[in-house]
């Protein structure tokens, strides 16, 4: 069974400041499935409030079934797939010779 | 073929060994390699399985110092390219269809509305072949798996 990520990494560098953060994405993915729990009646109700003002019917109709997939079980599962196979990802871009880096890396 | 393969191959043509002793040696020498015997798995079998897919774009011969050089590397796990395609499965049909004609359009050649996860799976292993070097005055971008 995948893991979800465990760590992200963030290094910022310039000349004069670095900045460096180790972001517990442990923790965070509890907090945003207990907000995303706790807001969801909010988000249902705001999204038939759209849809009965006839809003929803504007967007293109790819959009609005990419968007019930997305919202659906099965888009859940995949969207978090994706998530937990995020270790090892690992982002550096440096310029101004080698002065000023970021570097983003997913443990 | 292996030096080794052709040397019997000699040998027996040469009639220095029988038909018996160059199967003989044969053999030994495929348990020896560990290679499998059908041909086409052959390449891949024996290859460990590609991990992460990179992409390193770093400033041509001479534009090392320069101001505007930039050094970009990114490391992508083979996993997350596996689960993002498999999200792909999860598209509406009217979203594949205008993805698939935008490839067509574009000369590539890719149904994803028959894409099955054996072939996914196939691409995904062809990847261990791929290395891309692009060289330009500027700049050297390389494509590769590891």
């Amino acid at each position: 069974m995948k893991r979800p990520p465990m760590l992200m990494r963030v290094q910022i560098g310039g000349e004069e400041r670095k900045f460096r953060l180790w972001l517990p994405l442990f923790l965070l993915v509890p907090l945003a499935i207990l907000l995303l729990i706790v807001l969801s009646p909010v988000i249902l109700i705001a999204v038939i409030i759209v849809w009965k003002r006839g809003r929803g019917s504007r967007l293109p109709s790819v959009a609005r079934a990419s968007l019930g997939i997305l919202c659906s079980a099965r888009g859940i599962r995949a969207a978090f797939d994706v998530f937990c196979s995020m270790p090892g990802l690992r982002v550096e871009v440096c310029g101004n010779n080698n002065k000023e880096r970021v570097y983003v890396s997913i443990i | 073929m292996s030096e080794n393969q052709k040397k019997i191959l000699e040998m027996l043509a040469n009639k220095k060994i029988s038909v018996d002793e160059a199967y003989r040696l044969l053999s030994a020498l495929k348990t020896e390699t560990g290679a499998p015997e059908d041909g086409g798995s052959a390449r891949t079998a024996g290859k460990p399985k590609p991990k992460y897919l990179h992409v390193c774009v770093v400033p041509g011969h001479g534009h090392e110092h320069d101001l505007d050089a930039e050094v970009v590397n990114v490391r992508v796990p083979m996993a997350l390219i596996r689960s993002g395609m498999k999200f792909t499965s999860l598209l509406p049909s009217e979203a594949r269809d205008k993805v698939t004609d935008a490839l067509n359009e574009k000369g590539i050649n890719l149904d994803m509305r028959n894409m099955k996860p054996e072939d996914l799976e196939e691409i995904i292993g062809a990847l261990g072949d791929l290395e891309v070097n692009v060289v330009n005055d500027k700049e050297v971008v390389r494509v590769f798996v590891e």
